[in-house]
């Protein structure tokens, strides 16, 4: 009980060192009622590319890394030992006859975990 | 046999420090490491942060009729996987976003420093920031501290920069810096960063630990909800190693012995069964059997009991009638009233009434009865044929082998079954187009006589035609498999089907093998496409940076490459790096690798040797030169990103009907993409 009201006290009183005018500005509604929402990182970055900016300048969006030119190598889904085969029927890489069987009896939604992970399971890839 | 308790680790929750006079009187510097996994925060005069919390909010959900509960901030969190889906963080990868989180953030930080001075931080704050940090992120960082928090002045850096300071590393270098959510590569010359050849991989430690997360959930199911992310955070941070070359120490893994001794038995919480938890066949049905002869008891009791009310009820009205034949007809119509009777022709119509019921009372008794006793002899039946011992080895033998053929005539329809579903969801096979036949026949319109479901054997159509196969008796088909199997483990010495290996360890159902994850999981580092993603790891991108430079540059970088950041800490990232550049430099190139000596707090330590520099008011931005210059504008030095004030004037805070169409547009945008 104590520590509830100790809560309760709390919510209501501001800690001392903020400006308690700030709130209203900062946490503005828009018209709709809607609480503000902040941009994502993609919203900003999209922003910032959309300014005139000098040729120079370096953003947060330049240094993205390149990407790999060497092959991705495969690896068992189940296992993670270097696979030679893929299931045409589920997509997932095996290495060895065991695995395939491990492989033929795994229920769908865990097959769709292993591609998921692998970042395979777009429909276009 | 090792096996390996999780220590799962409680939180505690942060004390609220004193405030001395002296930092309240001199306004020390605040420093603040804001990275997206840790938060350290400290007084500049002090050697150690005092806290360091998970960049974390927890925030209760709401629920109706309740006013909606304190949110929990970093260490307060006592379990973290609790309140797992009502986590929030101010970041979107290393930048700040969210800054409604990081005010509640900033709140907690400064009221477990014990600020309590009113209406203002009246202290200088040196807060780390991403590298190449978005003037808009910034822009809003320094409204909320300056406006909200009154601070008098704020000076920004980049954690990695201030790291490689501390370590009083030479002016020429290659950063590698590997935080929660990105990993940086940064060259350094002359003593300054040099932004345009450097390259940020989108994978850091977050990036492990859910790889490992995900990976021990989907190699054991059944303990999806024990397998946690701060377990798997565990494993990553304790039991985990690089390879030094991965093909190779993979390929191990595939010899069973060098498994068995290598591999980490982890153990979940596991609680024994107080008693055996499943009941077998045989003592389901004496249960059964039990409660039905219960049940007939209290059925018979109840019988006997109404006979014997009826009977008694009979009596009275039996003497009642024998008033009237004596003659007492006063008595009588007494009588009559009390039963409520109007006349003798009611009174001898309930007594035959009365006596029909208790003749067919008796009847049921006797019929119960007898039924009772079938059932008794019904018992005996099998124990007689149990007691049949075989005559001699050979009948035995026979026998056991007809148990066997059964077990494997179920074993055989039940793979027979799941071929038949599996050629099912092909297109091509004849079970398919059988199955096509069967419902294009039944689908073609013939009006005439349409007598199908008549005859009980059209119902085995849909059993054809289920995809599943018609797996309808498959619990009957189950529980004789038990049965069988319980039979051959018996008394079949040779048997060892499915389930004969009961474990003898308790919980070692309970146990996690982790292997390979223990490698494959830091590896997406190096090989950031095991988690699909095309981006090229830190060898390549190293590689691919040095060749931006001229040789001689080149060799000036390699020769104090500095690693920092907590995942690199990881046991044989060193010599893994050491063998990449061997590979990618010249034959006989000398190059130098070196980590920071602390590679979590090292960028909190260099923040602080910044804010004990006299310098620090040359860097420091005031409040008024916010007012000024705005909220993105701040003063460079070699430890900090460069300033380039963005070219139009930035769409302000207080035009929410501008950035919402921003949004709207965005969103769009997202949705045509995926």
């Amino acid at each position: 009980m104590v520590n509830e009201e100790v809560v309760e006290f709390n919510k209501k009183s501001q800690p001392v060192y903020k400006n308690p005018i700030f709130q209203q500005k900062f946490r503005s509604t828009s018209a709709t009622g809607k609480k503000r929402t902040w941009r994502s990182l993609k919203q900003m970055l999209a922003q910032e590319r959309t300014l005139p900016w000098p040729a120079e300048v370096v953003h947060y969006s330049s240094i993205n890394a390149p990407p790999s030119f060497r092959p991705a190598k495969k690896y068992s889904d189940i296992s993670g030992l270097p696979a030679r085969y893929t299931d045409p029927q589920t997509k997932l890489y095996y290495a060895t006859a065991e695995e395939f069987a491990t492989v033929r009896s795994l229920p769908m939604d865990i097959t769709a975990g292993y591609l998921a992970l692998r970042g395979a399971s777009s429909i276009v890839g | 046999m090792e096996v390996l308790e999780l220590k799962d680790v409680k939180a505690v929750p942060d004390i609220i420090h004193p405030y001395p006079d002296r930092v309240k009187s001199e306004a020390t510097p605040l420093v603040i490491d804001n990275g997206s996994y840790n938060c350290r925060v400290g007084w500049a005069t002090e050697k150690e942060p005092q806290l360091i919390f998970k960049n974390l909010i927890a925030k209760p959900r709401k629920e109706r009729g309740k006013k909606d509960g304190e949110p929990q901030v970093g260490n307060d969190i006592a379990n973290i996987e609790a309140v797992r889906f009502q986590l929030k963080t101010q970041f979107d990868r290393n930048v700040v976003t969210h800054f409604e989180a990081q005010e509640q953030i900033f709140d907690y930080t400064f009221t477990h420093m014990g600020i309590d001075t009113e209406g203002a931080v009246n202290h200088p704050v040196i807060l780390t920031e991403a590298f190449l940090n978005p003037n808009y992120s910034r822009n809003l960082m320094a409204e909320l501290l300056f406006e909200c928090y009154n601070v008098p002045a704020i000076a920004y850096g980049v954690d990695c920069l201030f790291s490689y300071q501390h370590n009083n590393c030479p002016p020429d270098g290659l950063i590698i810096s590997i935080g929660y959510h990105t990993t940086h590569i940064i060259p350094i010359l002359d003593g300054k960063a040099d932004p345009v050849n450097s390259r940020r991989i989108n994978i850091g430690g977050y990036h492990i630990t859910s790889y490992m997360h995900r990976l021990l959930q989907l190699k054991y199911p059944v303990h999806v909800n024990a397998i946690t992310p701060s377990r798997a955070e565990e494993l990553i941070h304790e039991h985990s190693m690089i390879a030094l070359s991965y093909q190779e120490e993979i390929s191990k893994w595939a010899d069973p012995d060098y498994y068995d001794t290598n591999v980490l038995r982890v153990q979940l919480p596991y609680v024994a069964p107080a008693n055996a938890p499943g009941l077998t066949v045989e003592q389901q049905k004496e249960r059964k059997r039990e409660l039905a002869r219960r049940l007939m008891e209290i059925n018979a009791r109840k019988r006997e009991e109404r006979l014997a009310e009826d009977e008694e009820q009979l009596n009275q009205l039996l003497a009642v009638q024998d008033l009237l034949e004596e003659g007492e007809t006063d008595e009588f119509d007494q009588a009559l009233k009390t039963y409520s009777l109007a006349n003798e022709a009611d009174l001898i119509k309930m007594i035959n009434n009365l006596q029909a019921k208790v003749e067919r009372t008796r009847q049921k008794i006797v019929a119960a009865n007898s039924q009772e006793e079938n059932i008794a002899m019904e018992e005996q039946k099998p124990k007689i044929k149990s007691s049949l011992q075989p005559k001699d080895q050979q009948d035995f033998d026979e026998w056991i082998a007809g148990v066997r053929k059964k077990r494997q005539e179920i074993l055989e329809r039940r793979m027979a079954k799941r071929q038949r579903r599996q050629d099912m969801a092909k297109r091509r096979t004849a079970a398919a187009q059988e199955r096509m036949r069967i419902i294009s026949q039944l689908a073609r319109k013939e009006k005439r006589d349409d007598d199908f479901g008549m005859r009980d054997e059209d119902w085995d159509v849909y059993k054809v035609i289920n995809r599943e196969g018609g797996d309808s008796d498959s619990e009957v088909e189950q529980e004789k498999l038990m049965e069988l199997e319980d039979v051959l483990r018996h008394h079949d010495p040779e048997f060892d089907g499915a389930g004969s290996n009961v474990p003898m360890v308790p919980g070692e159902t309970h146990q996690l093998h982790v292997g390979v994850e223990r490698l494959r999981a830091p590896e997406i580092l190096f090989q950031s496409s095991m988690i699909g993603s095309v981006e090229a790891g830190i060898a390549e991108t190293i590689e691919f940076i040095l060749k931006l430079y001229p040789p001689e540059q080149q060799s000036r970088l390699v020769g104090n490459i500095f690693l920092t950041g907590g995942p690199t800490r990881f046991p044989g990232l060193l010599e893994r790096l050491n063998r990449e550049l061997r590979e990618m430099r010249p034959f006989g190139s000398s190059f130098q690798i070196n980590i920071a000596k602390n590679t979590n707090l090292d960028a909190w330590y260099g923040a602080r040797d910044f804010g004990l520099n006299g310098n620090l008011p040359e860097f420091l931005v005031s409040k008024k030169e916010y007012e000024e210059k705005g909220g993105e504008y701040f003063k460079e030095h070699s430890t900090s990103n460069t300033y380039t004030r963005s070219p139009d004037p930035l769409p302000t805070v207080q035009a929410p009907v501008t950035s919402e169409q921003v949004i709207v547009e965005d969103a769009v945008v997202d949705v045509e993409m995926e």
